[in-house]
């Protein structure tokens, strides 16, 4: 039965993006455009050039383009269905989340993983064209395939946690619309979207490491492309791990901190 | 606008910068995100210029006039008329509507509508920006070049303005319209900064003929840096950019009114 609750749950902002199909034809047609200029961007770059930072035309040309693929797997617009934590701080009806039976941190999970499900299924069916279509190289191996994977789950399971922050924000501060602007720009740069963190120098690498942005996608894209070998996987998805772990216990204490400042209109 | 217009307007501006101050660390992170969005650019920039030496034939100091020029003209549309951007979720929240029945013509009273904190740090980039790319330049920074790049500045402002007016006056019908705006601007800050000719003859014919990218700052830069001859389009056309700048934005301001018109509410 709550699996039940949890699947209507995770499939109120899909089913949102269903019953707009010309916000779905928007979607298809920026995804194509974006791919294709950005394939010609490194594919022009790479014109005389052969390798440079250890990657080939081929393994920048791919790496971008799933760059691309995997930015489509959080790109929900929330705010046309005004259901972001910051709408309802603003409108005051944040109080709702804590008078239903589903407590609002489960509440928040689920809608979140259904967008990340649908967004999965963009980014699957862009990867399967582009595969198809030789924009993009397929893994080197089965074992590469089966430790990416499991890397792009934990990239996107850090990059949830990253976002709730964000959003948990705007318990203490009402408004999160700066600190978003931010986020999304360190998660461009520091995760590798503008460019792979590997043409970047070398201290901007190192201090990126201390950051989670590079485990939500320069990690799994670098093990795909090959730039990161398997025989070191296994050190880069322990650090994504302990990121899921820190990032969890922390959300979980901010979620408890919140509950205590939310007041009903007039307090 | 006539004298007393422009006092009511300066005054509503001085409201709204107060206004602004209300939330204070809001304040100072969106002074901090216009400055950091336009600090990714050049890093994007810089990254690429290092790697990928002579980016389609040009000198770094020539492409460094593309992101600068783009920049500053970016920083003064959002200073000045930005609010057309994001008129969707205003018109989902019925303002437009409490505007119509205002003496104050809609599009002003919009572009009253908030004071953009933001564009403080977009123009303290960009200013900067534009100085490190002159200093570095290698040109004879003639009066008729000065002029020219001031001109190009103000027509890639008004060029940026009459694209997201077109996408304005498109919310006014269909308010998720507001996705294609964002997805412009993301547009052109990704690919306003670069030589175009880097990219294949038909993608950048498509961010030349089909959304006008090209001429808010390459087609100036490359005119003011001698590569004029290599863009693909006749020359003549190129110099026009400013020039066309300002027609598209008297295009879409007839558009704006004529969109107006039409408009009909969010209820129907």
């Amino acid at each position: 039965m709550a699996a039940i609750h949890a699947w209507r749950a995770a499939r109120v902002t899909p089913l949102g993006e269903l019953h707009t199909p010309p916000r779905m034809t928007a979607a298809l047609l920026r995804l194509t455009v974006q791919i294709v200029l950005v394939a010609s961007l490194w594919h022009g770059l790479y014109q005389n050039t052969g390798t440079t930072a250890g990657l080939d035309r081929d393994q920048a040309v791919t790496y971008a383009v799933l760059a691309v693929l995997a930015s489509r797997l959080r790109e929900l617009d929330q705010y046309a269905g005004r259901d972001t934590v910051l709408q309802h701080m603003h409108f005051g009806t944040i109080i709702y989340w804590y008078l239903r039976p589903l407590k609002p941190q489960r509440y928040y999970a689920l809608r979140a993983f259904g967008e990340q499900l649908y967004g999965l299924v963009w980014a699957l069916g862009g990867y399967a064209v582009c595969l198809a279509s030789g924009v993009v190289e397929p893994p080197k191996s089965a074992a590469v395939a089966g430790v990416f994977a499991l890397s792009l789950l934990l990239g996107q399971w850090v990059l949830y946690y990253v976002m709730l922050v964000i959003d948990q924000l705007c318990f203490w501060t009402l408004r999160n619309g700066a600190a978003m602007l931010i986020l999304i720009f360190a998660q461009n740069l520091l995760a590798g979207v503008y460019a792979p963190l590997w043409f970047f120098p070398d201290w901007f690498i190192t201090l990126s490491t201390f950051l989670p942005f590079q485990a939500t996608l320069s990690v799994p894209l670098s093990i795909y492309i090959g730039r990161i070998e398997l025989s070191d996987a296994a050190v880069q998805l322990a650090i994504q791990a302990a990121w899921v772990l820190a990032l969890a216990l922390f959300t979980r204490l901010l979620w408890r901190r919140a509950a205590r400042r939310v007041v009903s209109q007039g307090g | 606008m006539p004298v007393n217009a422009v006092r009511i307007a300066w005054r509503i501006t001085r409201l709204n910068f107060r206004a602004q101050l209300e939330y204070r660390s809001e304040f100072l992170m969106m002074i901090a995100i216009g400055a950091i969005w336009q600090v990714s650019v050049i890093v994007f920039a810089t990254v690429l210029l290092t790697r990928f030496t002579g980016m389609g034939g040009w000198d770094s100091s020539d492409v460094l006039l593309i992101p600068a020029t783009r920049m500053l003209a970016h920083g003064l549309f959002v200073l000045f008329l930005g609010r057309v951007h994001g008129l969707g979720r205003r018109i989902q929240e019925g303002v437009i509507d409490t505007y119509l029945v205002r003496p104050m013509p809609v599009h002003r009273q919009l572009q009253l509508s908030y004071f953009p904190t933001n564009a403080i740090g977009d123009l303290t980039v960009a200013v900067g920006l534009m100085a490190g790319a002159l200093s570095r330049s290698d040109l004879d920074w003639t009066a008729g070049r000065i002029s020219y790049l001031v001109v190009a500045v103000l027509g890639g402002l008004l060029l940026e303005a009459a694209l997201f007016t077109a996408v304005a006056c498109a919310s006014l019908r269909f308010p998720a319209a507001d996705y294609w705006g964002r997805w412009l601007e993301e547009l052109l800050g990704t690919f306003g900064s670069y030589p175009l000719n880097v990219l294949p003859r038909a993608v950048g014919g498509l961010l030349t003929y089909g959304l006008p990218l090209a001429f808010v700052a390459y087609f100036p830069a490359a005119v003011l840096t001698g590569h004029g001859h290599d863009t693909g389009v006749p020359y003549w056309l190129a110099a026009a950019s400013p020039l066309l700048g300002a027609l598209a934005y008297l295009g879409s301001r007839r558009l704006w009114q004529f969109s107006l018109k039409h408009y009909t509410g969010v209820n129907g």
